[in-house]
């Protein structure tokens, strides 16, 4: 009946459908391509909401209101083991305003303090707890309320921050930058971001072939008290089980029927009766018979045999067995087991082995672990959770030991209060420790990662953007496998396709697309109860043999199998309608496998997911009177999404979804439409004009280059006190600009300039991609730069009370001359030049610093002894001091800190680039009047070998040249979204070369130009116009090293190595075979002796050993043969003579044989 | 060779003169003489330029040396600069350039004392000498001219003070762009235009005004009367070809003879204001006159062969 009545709907429905394709065809040559709504609009409206970095927000977020409170609430009771009704009980945890408590007085942070003075911006976390207090008759239960246990790092702009939800003005009184996205944590003084970390999903069944090419289902499982892996692998035709906790891998059929599967056909059933799946199963169980295994208990002593002997192992403390409880806690522990009923955990394995079989018969159901559905993303809020709950089980263990010792004793003092003593210190530290080294060792999950946080790149704003959006690899580096290195399709529109390293982590190292939102944790158990009310038949009431009846599907919510649904795409649709109408969370996921007959339903965090818009049968649900109510600001994104307008999708969804690129290309099936193409790419590919014009990997060069680009760094750049800081003098904003660069803020914060640029060769010195620079636009400020440095000086006491002074500068004398910039204070003053070698703090420190205490003020200027600092910059420069700050550090040292400038004009080897990856370096400067010109005056900043262009392919960059110089012409800034021609992103080639032809120009972008040494006109036309030039942060005088003579190294006496030891350079091997080949013995001769390590030893004839020789009777001496007769004087390499006396010293003696030279 | 004059007598027709912008054709010469007079005018040309800024209080969010440059790049007038000696070989003063005959002292002095921003411009450059002071661009460009339209040099907020000493020294174009009195200097080959008139003739209307319209700037136009295709103005011809090539597609190839003419130019001059256009030009004749004097003088002198080196033996015939 039921039947009959679909099948009547259904025809209905198709009859209307073909209704409304004809309707459309129709109309279609009425009102030809209907004006597809503009729905740019949205992406600011999105950003706005979502900032840059929410993933890590959210997932902080998370952690901190939902998060700390279930850990808090899974571990909360310490119980006196010696008296267990003494206890204490959290009863509430909360994260406090950022403050800091000094002597007593508790005094609120704000991140900028936090960076200048050296300090972590942390928020106090507080309890409520409820305890017994009391001596030993009389007990009363006393509550407290904001008891501190630790100092919780709080991540900027996140829900605790003082920055939350602050506006531009409170933000710039605070001293931060607006445009700073925040994401990252303050500690010590430096900014430290925790990278995301990419993995394998967790508590999901992934099929995969081991080394030896077996096929193998594996599960890791992830609950909040176990994690574990189970892997059931086929060998040799049989199916076993490995699992860590066991010596040996396991016959499948053992574990079932110690799960209480006692019967083979059950099993059979509940893989399904086909007897394809049979006959691949009786290996398995004639392995198990022939082991004797027909019942539980037989299963059961078999599986006790292969558990592993742990070292404190007590067999006491367990009644029913170790196999039983492995089985229990540790195999798959992601199926609960309640009440000892092992069938959910029996129906899981049938599941797994199902689609193992599966897997065997029909190679294409093998997952790919590439997949970017099959990973999850770890954020700092997950991280910073894992780590907090070892140290808080640690402290809880703490406080419990030493509780136990007190009420151990006999005779303790009446009043105990258990509140004293709960330690505050190994929290606060373990936190700050783990987040300034990143390495997160945490010892109850096993685990022990290393370089989890890094300093943010400060080095451009689109750098630090970047650095947050970066997705650590879970596989090392070192891995020579093209798999995970593959551009991935489901990667579309999540994660960047452009952004990567190159190198070793290519491709392994990603970054989030411009929209990707990362999700978080979701309360699980209304969803299941939804699941059951819509029509799942539960798990505990269907037989084996149900469970793969033929359109029934399983339905599997968070990797765990609820039950099965008759209906699953009217299930999925019912979901989905509720997720659209925001009844349940926007970024529940629900996925209708059709190969494997499942339905997937996934609310975990660490999804990657994204917004698209809904379509109804390819007409989209945003009409052009939403876009307008938003451009009118009534209507924001949170509405889009809450009418059901816009939908978020993650990577499993994605497969389920026909989404168009434009709203032109939808068909009638077409279920979503894509916002924008461009936002497909991340920040740092969204730099790039028309990158859909480049040769792919030019893009993923700029990628890498854009984020050494000097300009602006943040609004409160000035205000910092970086250790290395480059700032461009005149920034500009481009002038072919691109949405993306709007949205993240490139206009306000740029790095780099615009560059009128002639493609044309000249003078020869712009060969292998040098450019040929303009004096006199250097001269105007082009490319011009400033260095700042940091110094510091800490004032140190000593264990002796003692401590470091700093005195006023000498006037006269010796050292006076490299002190004038001091003040007399004794600290160099701001605004003084500084030249290398000059003083910038008089320091003195105390020649005795250790024994008993001494008295600091009494002690004679003889007890000192000057520790000055020298300023070591760039040889023959001036350098200036910008800036000196004091602070006092955490031991309550005087901390100085100097912020020395240096501004600097572009010179021959400077590296500059282009956004298209086309780096160069400038190859030699000239005169303007020698530069070429075009009759309108325009003189190029820079001349660009045109053999940059063919190999390289990068059409974008003439594009952005045309698009420049029009825009220039016109006044209007053109733009060069990727893919945004037909939405009007971008300025067609056809349309600026009217522009150009409109002001007089060749529409090719050629001008007609003149030579400037002869003044006659150049046999071409030259393509010339504007491009955005960035300065790299490479610059030769941070580079350019040589030595005469200068330090050696103490062992060998050769010279050092390496520019920052003024170091020699080194005549290798394979110059040394240079000069053996060409027969320049004598060269080779000074490199390798005369220049390097010359020493002269006496070396006695007959015994070929070295003597020595004796400045008093001025004769060598042979110390073996113990007279001075037979001493000849050679020169040998010093680090010759050190082998020698090192072979002697191992008993094998080195003797020379001397011959007349 | 040898012997053979090739004095020429180049004549000067000026189109137009202001202040900062001249407009001349420079006919029977060559190239060479051409170039040589838009290069002096460029790097040679002596103005007043600030070279040393000593800073006494600086308080603004612009640094020390981003203060200086900008200083330096501001145009001073100028019209004393010829007659100025250069620092480094000024005897009134050992070449440390502070004396009236090589340098002029200015003084800035701004606080912002108010909560509105307080804008720094050249115009508080204060001169100890009247006929070398920042380039006042209000009057001459018209607009805005009530408000005080100075370069700006830096913004004060409240609170904030800029206090400095400047010394202004003569200089040239080629050791830095500041001393350049020169913003735009250029020149083109005057084109000759030839119409083939009757193979015009032979084209439609329509064929002409297309023909026309190839051509990104107004060359050609077609008189409304006769719709003849008549030149309208040959210079705003930026032999793009693009006439030529138009004429091929079309069938009609030397529809259009167009010829640049090797001896003549229309030079364009714009100054920065530190002198007048026309005076940069007069200053840079004079200046490449001492320069072929310097070569001349020195021609048979023997430290010729060490200051000119080849040049003076080539020029000796050797």
């Amino acid at each position: 009946m039921r039947f009959k009545e679909e099948s009547v709907e259904e025809k209905l429905d198709h009859i209307k459908r073909k209704q409304e394709e004809m309707s459309i065809h129709k109309h279609f040559p009425a009102d030809p391509v209907k004006q597809a709504v503009d729905k740019f609009p949205l992406l600011p409206e999105f950003l706005k909401v979502r900032g840059l970095v929410k993933q890590h927000l959210d997932s902080f977020n998370y952690f901190v209101k939902t998060d700390i409170k279930k850990i808090v609430r899974a571990n909360d009771r310490i119980v006196s083991s010696v008296d267990p009704s003494i206890y204490l009980r959290f009863k509430d945890v909360r994260i406090g305003e950022p403050s800091i408590t000094v002597d007593g007085i508790s005094e609120k942070l704000n991140p900028h303090t936090c960076r200048l003075s050296d300090m972590t911006y942390a928020a106090p976390i507080l309890v409520n707890i409820e305890y017994i207090t009391g001596s030993h008759v009389q007990k009363t239960r006393v509550e407290k309320n904001d008891v501190v246990i630790g100092r919780m790092p709080i991540m900027l702009r996140s829900c605790c921050c003082v920055l939350y939800k602050k506006d531009e003005a409170e933000l710039a009184r605070l001293g931060e930058c607006p445009l700073d996205p925040g994401g990252y944590f303050v500690v010590k003084g430096t900014e430290k971001v925790i990278l995301i970390q990419e993995q394998l999903s967790k508590n999901r069944i992934i099929i995969d072939t081991d080394k030896k090419g077996n096929i193998n289902a594996s599960v890791t499982s992830s609950t909040e008290s176990t994690k574990s892996k189970t892997v059931i692998v086929m060998e040799k035709e049989k199916i076993w089980l490995q699992l860590n906790q066991f010596t040996s891998k396991i016959p499948i059929m053992i574990v079932m029927k110690a799960m209480g599967m006692e019967s083979d056909q059950e099993v059979v059933q509940m893989v399904g009766r086909n007897p394809r799946y049979s006959a691949l199963l009786l290996p398995s169980m004639e392995e198990c018979a022939s082991h004797g295994i027909y019942t539980q208990q037989q299963a059961l002593e078999f599986l006790e045999r292969k558990v592993k002997k742990l070292p404190f192992y007590n067999p006491s403390l367990e009644k029913e067995g170790r196999g039983m409880a492995i089985l229990r806690d540790t195999f798959i522990a992601n199926v609960p087991v309640r009440q000892n009923n092992f069938r959910p955990k029996c129906l899981y394995v049938a599941v797994m082995l199902r689609r193992m079989m599966d897997a065997i018969l029909n190679k294409d159901a093998m997952d790919d672990k590439d997949y970017v559905g099959n990973k999850r993303l770890e954020l700092s809020g997950q991280l910073i959770s894992l780590l907090f709950e070892d140290l808080f089980k640690t402290m809880i263990s703490e406080v419990k030991k030493t509780i136990d010792a007190i009420l151990a004793k006999p005779s303790r003092s009446s009043r105990f209060d258990f509140s004293q003593f709960i330690v505050r210190d190994s929290i606060t530290v373990g936190l700050e420790r783990t987040l300034s080294t990143g390495n997160w060792d945490v010892k109850r999950f096993r685990m022990h990662r290393k370089g989890m946080s890094q300093v943010v790149a400060r080095l451009s704003y689109i750098g630090s953007l970047g650095h947050m959006t970066k997705i650590s690899p879970q596989f090392e580096k070192s891995r020579k496998v093209s798999g995970p290195r593959a551009l991935q399709p489901s990667q579309w529109g999540m994660l960047c396709p452009c952004d990567t390293p190159e190198g070793e982590a290519c491709g392994l190292v990603k970054n989030l697309a411009l929209m990707t939102h990362v999700t978080t944790d979701e309360e699980e158990s209304p969803l299941i109860s939804l699941c059951y009310s819509l029509g799942v038949e539960d798990l505990e009431l269907l037989s084996g043999e149900e469970l793969h009846t033929p359109n029934s599907f399983l339905i599997i919510f968070n990797g765990l199998i609820l039950g099965k649904h008759r209906r699953p795409q009217r299930f999925a649709n019912a979901l989905r309608k509720l997720r659209r109408a925001g009844k349940i969370g926007e970024f529940v996921s629900v996925f209708v496998n059709e190969k494997q007959h499942c339905v997937y339903i996934a609310s975990d965090g660490g999804r990657v997911c994204r917004p698209v818009v809904i379509a109804d049968k390819g007409k989209s649900r945003i009409k052009e009177h939403h876009m307008k109510e938003l451009i009118d600001g009534v209507r924001t994104f949170d509405d889009f999404l809450r009418d059901g307008l816009i939908e978020y999708l993650d990577v499993n969804e994605e497969n389920n979804a026909l989404i168009a690129l434009y709203e032109a290309d939808a068909k009638p099936e077409t279920t979503h439409i894509e916002i924008e193409p461009f936002t497909i790419l991340g920040v740092c590919a969204g730099l790039i004009p028309f990158p859909h014009h480049n040769q792919s990997p030019r893009n993923t060069y700029q990628c890498a280059m854009g984020k050494q680009a000097m300009g602006n760094i943040a609004y409160n750049q000035l205000c910092r006190m970086d250790s290395l800081l480059y700032l461009l003098v005149y920034p500009q904003r481009p002038l072919l600009t691109t949405r993306t660069i709007e949205l993240v803020g490139y206009d306000k914060l740029g790095a780099g300039q615009n560059a009128t640029v002639a493609v044309m060769s000249y003078s020869g010195y712009d060969i292998e991609d040098a450019i040929v620079m303009n004096k006199s636009s250097l001269d105007r400020g082009f490319g011009r730069c400033i260095v700042m440095k940091k110094f510091s000086a800490v004032n140190q006491r000593y264990e002796n009370n003692a401590s470091d002074r700093i005195v006023r500068p000498l006037k006269v004398g010796h050292d006076a001359e490299r002190m004038q910039i001091l003040d007399d204070d004794g600290l160099a003053a701001p605004g003084e030049i500084i030249k290398p070698n000059d003083i910038y703090i008089n320091k003195e420190s105390p020649i005795i610093t250790k024994g008993p205490l001494i008295s600091p003020v009494g002690l004679p200027d003889s007890a000192y002894k000057p520790s000055r600092q020298t300023f070591k910059g760039p040889e023959g420069e001036a350098s200036v001091v910008d800036r000196v700050a004091l602070c006092s550090d955490k031991n309550s040292n005087l901390c100085i800190k100097f912020l020395i400038r240096h501004t600097r004009r572009p010179e021959v080897g400077d590296k500059f680039s282009s956004r298209h990856g086309q780096k160069g370096v400038c190859g030699t400067i000239i005169q303007q009047e020698d530069f070429p010109f075009s009759e309108r005056g325009i003189c190029p900043d820079l001349i660009m070998n045109p053999h940059g262009f063919p190999s390289r392919m990068t059409v974008g960059k003439m594009i952005e040249l045309l698009g420049g110089k029009a825009g220039v012409s016109c006044g209007r800034f053109h733009y060069g979204s990727a893919f945004g021609e037909p939405s009007g992103h971008a300025d067609k080639v056809e349309t600026i070369s009217k522009t150009l032809v409109k002001h007089g120009f060749s529409y090719s972008g050629k001008d007609f130009i003149y030579s400037g040494i002869t003044g006659c006109p150049l046999q071409a036309y030259i393509f010339m116009g504007p491009i955005y030039y960035q300065k790299l942060k490479h610059m030769v005088l941070d580079k350019m090293h040589a030595r005469g003579s200068g330090p050696r190294v103490m062992l060998t006496r050769q010279p050092t190595e390496g520019r920052a030891r003024n170091g020699g350079l080194r005549v290798g091997e394979m110059e040394r075979d240079c000069l053996i080949a060409y027969g320049a013995s004598m060269l080779i001769f000074e490199r390798l002796m005369v220049s390097s390590d010359p020493f002269e030893v006496q070396v006695c004839r007959v015994c070929g050993l070295l003597g020595y020789y004796n400045h008093k009777l001025k004769i060598g001496i042979c110390s073996t043969c113990k007279n001075g007769d037979n001493i000849s004087t050679m020169k040998l390499p010093y680090a010759c003579k050190l082998l020698f006396q090192e072979l002697q010293a191992m008993n094998v003696v080195p003797r020379l044989k001397l011959t007349e030279a | 060779m040898e012997g053979v004059s090739y004095q020429r007598f180049p004549k000067i027709k000026i189109r137009e003169v202001k202040d900062d912008y001249a407009k001349f054709e420079l006919r029977e010469t060559d190239a060479s003489m051409a170039n040589a007079l838009r290069r002096v005018m460029i790097a040679e040309v002596p103005t007043v330029a600030i070279d040393l800024v000593e800073i006494e209080v600086n308080s603004s969010v612009l640094n020390d040396e981003f203060i200086a440059h900008r200083l330096g790049l501001i145009p001073l007038t100028s019209e004393r600069a010829m007659a100025m000696r250069f620092s480094r070989d000024c005897d009134a003063c050992d070449g440390d350039g502070q004396c009236e005959f090589c340098s002029v002292e200015f003084h800035l002095r701004a606080k912002c004392m108010t909560d509105e921003t307080l804008d720094v411009t050249s115009k508080d450059l204060i001169s100890s000498d009247h006929t070398v002071v920042p380039v006042d661009f209000s009057d001459s460009s018209g607009y805005d001219s009530a408000d005080k339209k100075g370069i700006i040099i830096v913004k004060l907020r409240r609170g904030q003070e800029l206090r400095l000493r400047a010394i202004a020294r003569k200089g040239i174009g080629k050791d830095h762009a500041k001393w350049s009195p020169a913003a735009t200097v250029t020149f083109m080959y005057e084109p000759e235009i030839h119409i083939n008139e009757d193979l015009m003739e032979s084209l439609t209307l329509e064929e002409k005004t297309s023909w026309v319209e190839s051509s990104p700037t107004k060359v050609f136009d077609i008189d409304a009367s006769s719709q003849q295709v008549v030149v309208a103005d040959a210079e705003a011809y930026t032999y793009d070809d693009e006439v030529l090539k138009k004429a091929e597609a079309m069938g009609k190839p030397g529809l259009v003879e167009i010829y640049a003419k090797e001896d003549s130019f229309i030079f364009t001059v714009e100054s920065t204001g530190a002198i007048k256009a026309s005076q940069l030009v007069l200053n840079a004749i004079d200046v490449l006159k001492q320069k072929l004097d310097a070569v001349r003088l020195s021609e048979d002198t023997v430290e010729a062969d060490d200051q000119f080196g080849e040049l003076g033996a080539h020029m000796r015939g050797g």
